[in-house]
């Protein structure tokens, strides 16, 4: 998997990048306008990350550019302007998605994977986790070859877990992922302390092994080293 | 009172105080230069009637020329000629009554050694009602004359003002939020030209001021927003270290909600200056019905959570004109406050209808002034988490689309109504 970082300021661009490399992808960046069009006429990227409002020139222009070029590639805007007008424009235009600053990296994660997956096999694979099966396409979930009936809450929490995998999960992120930030954080947490009691529950009963550890004091850790 | 109706009351005022003094001055001149005119043929009459006196020594059988009573008695010779002009009054027969009359008394010796005494009276009557006449005559042309000057003082003033109460209007109807310039008309009066190009300058520097203030109050969000973004990216980064101690750990998650905090914060104050900025202009006809619906299913899950039951009379296709987005944020905005600020197996009312919107709650009793709730970061001590924004959001969204908000707290049940 390769992705683009188009991003004037460094320090977030690295970040970024940093944070998709643990995961053994392949991550570059560029910080201005020239420099993106020049990579992105060099390789193919499976996703690209543009902010708009680059040194010499707007990201909605490589946009443009890439659309005309017909490349098929999951474009997702990172601005920091939570204007409606930006976002449809740039929708408009082919982007996929649009993520206002600031971010966590784990919700860019989660919505470049979901995007890639969309792309590289129009949502009909499936996501497998050890003896966890995904189908994101009719929402189905098995453990161990048994259908789990999850709630829409616990299903978001296992596919943003599972695409953030290995990872140590901030509390805040996970409860912005599925409820938004219109919701008090003191009680979102409550919630998603409950939700994560009966997702493990449920995996737990068919047979699955316990993948979620809390992280004391920031939140939680999916990974496949079972505690 | 107008400026027209003072300058008129005084004008009248002072009219009326030079109308009783000019009055006062009047009636004794007029009486004065009457007498003298009286005294002058009495004289004349005296001198006649004492050349005829002299020499004949009887008293003569005389008509006055002025039309006088004259009386001449014989006495004892007196020791010098006096004479003596004054006001008497003579009883008149026919009449049978007081006339007042002017009296010249004249008292003289004749050629034979003998001693005259003559009265001659003028009867005052006509002169009394001439002088009358004069002062009717007099006071009629000086009332007739302040009249004149009054109503044409009141109408060159009103012309001479219009300009200066078109300012008045355009002043009254400017906002110093909209767009356009004050830009007051011409006048040719100087002093209102003035007026008016000092008070374009003013507005036009006050405008200035005021966008680039707003202007920066945007940029400044909107600037953080990247700093913040920064931040938070280094800690997904940082926390991912295996060998942080659980004290670093719990440091770290105290960081993400303090940075989550912040940045709500400023995207509070990122929308409100957007408001204020004239950026959600657009509006379009919102099923405020359906928005409310949505608001509810989203929240369902919260409110079954903590206990609180939801109660809602919603009118179906409930439709105002006003941006589609902030139509999303007041709604949101109004339940998550009736949820945050919710007691536990609370309840939250909210009905709709085409005339108000009504979002009642449950919860503790308010402790300050209910109108205080819609300033910027107004919280309560039980919600650490909200940084008290959501409800100055909602007024600045009511003012901005033209309802009208009010809030009402009965000890532990707190009502906002929404007016359309």
């Amino acid at each position: 998997m390769k992705i683009l970082v188009i991003e004037d300021e460094k320090e977030l661009a690295q970040a970024i990048r940093e944070y998709f490399r643990k995961d053994d992808q392949v991550c570059e960046c560029a910080f201005n306008r020239d420099e993106a069009t020049e990579k992105l006429n060099l390789y193919d990227y499976d996703c690209i990350l543009v902010d708009i409002g680059l040194p010499d020139g707007s990201g909605l222009d490589i946009i443009r550019d890439l659309k005309n070029q017909q490349v098929d590639t999951g474009i997702i805007i990172i601005s920091a302007r939570n204007s409606l007008d930006d976002k449809i424009d740039g929708l408009n235009i082919g982007a996929d998605d649009y993520l206002t600053k600031p971010f966590y990296l784990s919700e860019l994660n989660a919505r470049v994977k979901s995007i890639i997956r969309r792309k590289s096999f129009s949502g009909g694979n499936e996501i497998v986790f050890e003896e966890i099966r995904i189908i994101p396409d009719q929402m189905v979930v098995s453990v161990c070859g048994h259908p789990v009936d999850l709630t829409r809450k616990e299903y978001d929490l296992l596919t943003y877990f599972l695409a953030n995998k290995n990872r140590v999960l901030n509390k805040e992120s996970i409860a912005e992922h599925l409820w938004g930030d219109n919701m008090d954080m003191a009680d979102s947490f409550e919630f998603l302390y409950n939700h994560i009691k009966n997702l493990r529950k449920k995996i737990l009963e068919k047979g699955g092994k316990n993948y979620i550890r809390t992280v004391y004091g920031i939140g939680y850790k999916f990974s496949s080293s079972v505690s | 009172m107008k400026l027209l109706t003072k300058t008129t009351v005084y004008y009248i005022a002072f009219s009326f105080l030079a109308f009783i003094i000019g009055g006062v001055i009047l009636y004794p001149v007029l009486k004065g230069i009457l007498y003298r005119e009286i005294d002058e043929n009495l004289v004349t009459e005296q001198l006649l009637v004492e050349e005829t006196l002299r020499y004949s020594d009887t008293i003569p059988d005389y008509h006055s020329v002025f039309g006088h009573m004259i009386e001449v008695q014989r006495g004892v010779k007196p020791s010098k000629y006096v004479m003596n002009i004054q006001d008497t009054a003579v009883y008149d027969p026919e009449t049978r009554d007081l006339i007042a009359c002017r009296h010249l008394q004249y008292i003289m010796i004749s050629s034979a050694g003998h001693g005259y005494t003559i009265h001659i009276y003028k009867p005052l009557q006509r002169t009394q009602s001439t002088i009358v006449e004069i002062f009717i005559t007099v006071i009629f042309l000086f009332s007739l004359l302040i009249i004149l000057l009054v109503a044409v003082n009141y109408f060159i003033s009103r012309r001479v003002w219009i300009p200066f109460y078109r300012t008045l209007g355009h002043l009254a109807e400017y906002k110093i939020a909209q767009n356009e310039a004050l830009a007051l008309p011409d006048s040719s009066i100087y002093e209102f030209r003035m007026l008016n190009r000092t008070l374009d300058a003013m507005s036009g520097k006050i405008r200035a001021d005021y966008q680039s203030l707003k202007e920066f109050n945007e940029n400044a969000a909107h600037e953080l927003q990247t700093p913040l973004a920064i931040i938070t990216s280094k800690l997904d980064l940082l926390i991912q270290d295996e060998n942080l101690t659980q004290d670093q750990l719990e440091k770290l998650g105290s960081v993400y909600e303090a940075i989550r905090r912040m940045s709500r914060l400023n995207q509070g104050l990122l929308l409100i200056s957007k408001i204020e900025n004239n950026q959600f202009q657009a509006s379009e006809q919102v099923d405020l019905s359906e928005v409310i619906r949505k608001t509810l299913n989203n929240f369902r899950e919260i409110c079954e959570e903590k206990k609180i039951r939801v109660d809602s009379s919603i009118r179906p296709e409930i439709t105002i004109s006003m941006n589609r987005i902030l139509a999303e944020v007041l709604v949101s905005n109004l339940v998550t406050n009736a949820v945050v600020h919710n007691i536990p197996e609370g309840w939250i009312r909210i009905d709709l209808d085409h005339a108000a919107l009504t979002i009642s709650n449950t919860g503790l009793p308010l402790k300050v002034e209910p109108e205080s709730l819609f300033g910027r970061f107004r919280k309560s001590e039980r919600s650490r988490d909200s940084v008290g924004l959501g409800l100055a959001i909602v007024k600045k969204i009511v003012l901005f689309s033209g309802m009208k908000i009010r809030y009402t707290a009965n000890e532990s049940v707190h009502t906002l109504k929404i007016t359309f």
